[in-house]
């Protein structure tokens, strides 16, 4: 019953180099250790922040601003904690500076209203969906918006640590490190993200 | 464990988060208590709700990040060399453009950069620059600033010689700074060279980029055409096939386009080559798209292919 997904964010490295090997390289100019380092992480990178931030143009962004950054500031890492540790940090950052400024202009939804019916900017990313029956889309496309309006309705730190450990299947304790917190702080956010997706989704689950 | 407790616990325990303790007591508590047990249910059908909104980013989507981001990387990062007139004689530092101040903490990276690109430049670059006088080396000369050295071997004490003494043999590369006209045919043929460099992507990126905007010069032509086939880096093949767009008319052209579109793993490339192809009407075109339609894996390239032919007013598939 429980979801874990142990290994379903982080590194795909190429067998010839260890992660600490990779990034001392990094650290002595090696582009190409570079590239390797980006392509270990980059996946899981751009699939929070799409499912974050659901929009591909935000996710874009956010993808280039924090590899920029780690290849900026890659110099500062001192192997204190994980890679995926500090780099997971700088992802989160730019992520949440982009849902609070979204809070504050209130929410650009992904499921927006049109004289045709709801229409999902994300529709994009769901191509084998458009083969399903329509009954089924339309249920699809209701539940859709319960949802965005669930995950609206949540603190963008609650969204965060729910994305985190629902969709990237990290442990609490790795995401309490990551956002600068406790463990039990990161456990609370977590209850209060789901009581209150479980209080605005009810009958429709 | 009282009914409170529990509600509190069960997000815990759904994520596997409970110690194995808590978890044996948690599930005896939901065994007896139906209205715990239905929250434990709920929970279960939110987290299903919610696994049908995850998203997976497209393979293009993702090729278009890697590109964006080794393009800002390697755009600033490659040396830039801006003196106007062909002067062999001028030797100097490089000039690194304005990313020095940008990333401060860079300077490991210049180097190797500086010296990849001399590498590369190699025979070429001999017969611009004035013989170097290549004296014998003292420590004190080790670090010039236009030099990068690299030892090649050590050797022990030579017989007679002092006690303790060692012989090292260096490698030194000078680093002098070349500028012209593109136009030129000397300036042409060394970032001819630099655009096949294989051992950096970046400084083959921006001497494509340089040298696309000369595309008339049929030397050019066949570095860009080789260079949407051949190079590693699909940056830099769409950096090339920029530059070929406007012979897209060309059979010649348009037959490496064809390899390009059947054989590159990129679906970002193949987008940009199914574009560049379709640009211009040719009803031949029309059973080789279709056949692409055909095998396609990737469902963005199949629908750039798709719209092509139906804007071509043509049968998608083959009957």
């Amino acid at each position: 019953m429980a979801q874990d997904a142990p290994g379903a964010v982080g590194a795909r490295l190429s067998p010839k180099l260890d992660e600490a090997s990779l990034i001392r390289a990094v650290q002595r100019g090696d582009q190409d250790a570079f590239e390797q380092l980006v392509r270990a992480y980059d996946q899981s990178v751009l699939r929070l922040a799409v499912n974050l931030l659901r929009s591909q143009e935000d996710a874009r962004d956010v993808f280039q601003e924090a590899f920029l950054r780690v290849f900026r500031s890659i110099d500062s890492f001192r192997f204190d904690c994980s890679f995926h540790t500090w780099l997971y940090r700088i992802v989160t950052n730019i992520c949440l500076d982009y849902l609070r400024k979204r809070k504050v202009r209130k929410e650009e939804p992904a499921v927006v209203d049109t004289p045709e019916g709801p229409l999902d900017r994300m529709d994009d990313f769901q191509e084998e969906a458009a083969h399903a029956d329509p009954e089924r889309n339309m249920w699809n496309r209701q539940l859709g918006q319960r949802i965005e309006g669930a995950l609206g309705g949540l603190t963008p730190r609650e969204r965060m640590v729910f994305e985190l450990r629902h969709y990237q299947g990290l442990r609490l304790r790795n995401i309490g490190e990551i956002l600068g917190t406790s463990e039990e702080a990161a456990k609370n956010c977590l209850f209060r993200a789901t009581q209150k997706m479980r209080a605005v989704l009810g009958d429709f689950q | 464990m009282n009914c409170e407790s529990v509600t509190k616990l069960i997000p815990l325990y759904f994520y596997g988060e409970l110690p194995p303790e808590e978890e044996d007591r948690l599930e005896q508590h939901l065994d007896t208590c139906p209205a715990c047990a239905r929250q434990a249910e709920s929970q279960r059908a939110l987290s299903a709700a919610l696994d049908r909104r995850e998203m997976q980013p497209s393979a293009a989507l993702l090729a278009e990040c890697r590109h964006d981001l080794m393009r800002a990387v390697y755009r600033h990062e490659a040396p830039v060399v801006r003196t106007a007139g062909l002067n062999p004689r001028v030797a100097s530092v490089p000039h690194w453009g304005g990313f020095a101040a940008w990333l401060p903490s860079l300077g490991a990276w210049r180097m190797p950069l500086g010296a990849s690109a001399l590498l590369a430049l190699g025979f070429v670059a001999a017969r611009l620059t004035a013989p170097g006088a290549a004296g014998p080396f003292t420590t004190a000369g080790l670090t010039p600033d236009n030099a990068i050295l690299s030892v090649r071997s050590v050797q022990p004490a030579r017989e007679g010689a002092q006690s303790g003494e060692v012989q090292i043999v260096l490698d030194e590369t000078r680093r002098r700074v070349i500028s012209g006209q593109m136009n030129d045919t000397n300036i042409q043929r060394l970032m001819l060279a630099a655009a096949h460099d294989e051992s950096n992507p970046g400084m083959r990126w921006e001497s494509v980029d340089l040298l696309k905007g000369h595309s008339d010069s049929s030397p050019v032509r066949e570095l860009l055409l080789n260079r949407v086939a051949e190079d590693p880096n699909p940056g830099v093949r769409l950096k090339a096939l920029d530059g070929l767009k406007t012979y897209t008319g060309d059979p010649e052209v348009r037959k490496v386009l064809a390899e390009v579109l059947t054989n590159d793993d990129n679906p970002g490339v193949r987008i940009a080559v199914v574009d560049a192809l379709t640009a211009h009407a040719d009803d031949k075109m029309v059973g080789f798209l279709q056949g692409v339609v055909e095998k396609e894996d990737n469902t963005y390239v199949r629908r750039r292919c798709v719209k092509a032919l139906q804007d071509m007013n043509a049968s998608v598939g083959t009957f």
